[in-house]
């Protein structure tokens, strides 16, 4: 249904996107990822047809955005970053307003309203002023927008930023409502979003793809094992000595198979770690184990794969943090760099060969 | 079609859903009566029953404050705030945004223009009676003024579209319109091809045809051109946005 291919943006000396290809099939809830600044509103305002890519193209429901804009607009639903409604008018006029350059007759209106605002939860907000309404209302407002003519596509641009977590989890429901029966991409940096209402993900750093696929694929793609250890502050038997942070952080160290400790924020009664380890190992046995031996107190033991926010913190990591040596992102909560020069691009797809 | 309606039909209602639009009705009919009657002795000191004094002061005062006031906000504000991108990304071409736009705010400029036919007909006919209305020069004066206000909110609204500011916008407006009126009689002091060329652009000198009672196409064409001129520039810079 959405097909990009190549798609390169240029603002100024500013490349914004490089090369990005991607394909979203009919039925699918695709999650957009990537840092602010990667790109990723750039890409959706390209598929609306609101700007021009510098080259490449792009198809949506089978028609070129450079040869019929209308149709495309037709045929999607489309959130804007942050809702930008008219805040003078009410909710049931500005859902008139956008019924009506859609072309909706007066009873296909009416049907859509009901069913808009029954999925929105717009009832209680019909006849206020949109200015008067929380965030969340808005954004309620601007899905329901992109409902009203009930495209096949939806391209919804961070619909949860600002939003509160319960009215987060009302619009990921709305969402996986919707979803059902629609083509669905959703740009967002909220991970635990994504893992709820989509099966597949794209990520975008820097205006390059740097993964696409399923959600396990890609959090198989780095090739890492997590474990959480937590050991309680007092010893198991009464003779042996409380063991300190430093000590069992050392002998977790000292694991074959283990490449990375980092201690966990955790109160004072117990000390909780993050271990990383490679992609096939399973060290929990070795682990209980030393945890016998020393005399500790194991409170907590889980090994998963890699979670999302690790393998996304690896793959959209800015390039400053390769420079000062360091290979894992494990520990990495740095900031993500957005500039877009060229040697960082370069270093970019180095790392994307190895 | 039915977009350009839609987009004009709503710029228009927003006006009177803010103060707006009942200020700067009310405001420039206060200030034209003021005029009209009093300044310099207006009316009365003319000491003849008619209309012309009204078609000096209106195109003014149109320049001077109706116009940048209701034209400012018209794509700036769509910039500033974000609607632009969701009004864009509805099924409408470029042209029908700003075709829209222009004829949601020369709407609310038309009914200060032909709100001011109130003054002939209050004066003429009804409830007072100062003698035979010589309705030749009002009528052409008011063809002139819809040209004029058809010209002038183009300008707005092109000023409106290369800016995100709404203050830049207005006083921007003011500044040409004013300007472009103003020049005419800047022309006088001068001579030579300077003073002609100043002629040729002066909104003052292009109505003072009208309000004698004379409809000049020279001066039909030029009101005509500005605005479809401005209304393409303005649809240049909105589809600018693409390729930047």
């Amino acid at each position: 249904m959405i097909h990009a291919s190549e798609l390169s943006k240029r603002f100024g000396g500013v490349r914004a996107l490089d090369k990005v290809s991607f394909e979203v099939k009919k039925g699918e809830v695709v999650g957009f990822l990537g840092p602010n600044g990667a790109g990723k509103s750039t890409t959706m305002r390209i598929l609306t047809c609101f700007l021009a890519p510098s080259s490449g193209t792009a198809k949506v429901s089978g028609i070129d955005v450079f040869d019929d804009p209308l149709a495309v607009r037709r045929a999607i639903g489309y959130l804007p970053q942050r809702a930008p409604l008219y805040t003078d008018m009410s909710v049931i006029d500005y859902l008139t307003f956008v019924s009506e350059i859609r072309g909706l007759k007066a009873d296909q209106f009416k049907k859509a309203l009901g069913r808009v605002v029954e999925v929105c939860g717009l009832a209680q907000a019909l006849h206020k002023d949109i200015g008067t309404l929380s965030h969340g209302y808005r954004q309620r407002v601007g899905l329901g927008q992109a409902l009203l003519h009930d495209p096949q596509i939806l391209i919804l641009d961070e619909p949860t930023a600002d939003l509160d977590p319960n009215e987060k989890a009302e619009v990921i429901r709305y969402i996986q409502d919707i979803g059902k029966d629609r083509t669905v991409l959703l740009s967002t940096h909220n991970l635990s979003e994504v893992e709820q209402a989509c099966a597949r993900a794209i990520i975008v750093s820097k205006g390059r793809v740097v993964a696409d696929g399923q959600l396990d694929e890609i959090r198989a793609k780095t090739g890492a094992v997590r474990y959480v250890v937590t050991v309680d502050d007092k010893a198991l038997r009464a003779d042996a000595a409380a063991p300190s942070v430093r000590e069992i952080e050392d002998a977790l160290a000292a694991l074959a198979g283990v490449r990375k400790v980092r201690e966990l924020p955790n109160d004072e009664s117990a000390h909780r770690f993050e271990l990383s380890g490679a992609k096939d190992s399973d060290v929990r046995a070795e682990i209980f184990r030393l945890a016998v031996d020393k005399g500790w107190l194991l409170l907590e033991l889980h090994r998963d794969a890699q979670s999302l926010d690790a393998v996304f913190r690896d793959l959209t990591r800015g390039d400053e943090a390769l420079d000062r040596g360091r290979t894992e992102s494990f520990d990495d909560d740095e900031d993500e760099d957005d500039d877009q020069d060229d040697g960082a691009d370069e270093e970019e797809s180095e790392k994307e060969k190895a | 079609m039915d977009a350009v309606l839609s987009i004009a039909k709503r710029e228009f209602r927003s006006y009177f859903d803010s103060p707006l639009a009942y200020v700067v009705i009310c405001l420039s009919f206060f200030g034209l009566g003021l005029l009209f009657f009093n300044f310099r002795g207006g009316f009365w000191q003319l000491d003849r029953a008619t209309m012309q004094p009204l078609f000096e002061y209106l195109p003014a005062g149109l320049a001077m404050v109706v116009v940048p006031v209701v034209t400012m906000r018209l794509m700036a504000e769509e910039r500033r705030s974000g609607t632009l991108e969701m009004l864009i990304t509805l099924p409408v071409k470029d042209s029908d945004v700003i075709l829209g736009k222009y004829l949601g705010a020369l709407g609310l400029v038309l009914i200060v223009v032909l709100g001011s036919v109130t003054y002939p007909l209050f004066m003429f006919k009804f409830p007072w009676n100062l003698g035979p209305l010589d309705s030749g020069p009002i009528l052409s004066g008011y063809v002139g003024l819809l040209l004029y206000a058809a010209a002038s909110v183009s300008v707005g609204l092109l000023v409106s579209s290369l800016t995100e500011s709404q203050a830049i916008s207005f006083f921007v407006t003011l500044f040409l319109l004013g300007a472009f009126w103003f020049s005419g009689s800047m022309a006088d002091q001068m001579t030579g091809a300077v003073a002609n060329f100043l002629h040729y652009i002066s909104f003052q000198t292009r109505m003072s045809g009208f309000m004698r009672g004379l409809i000049d196409t020279r001066d039909v064409v030029f009101f005509l051109s500005i605005t479809a001129l401005c209304l393409v520039i303005s649809f240049r810079a909105l589809e600018r946005r693409k390729w930047a």
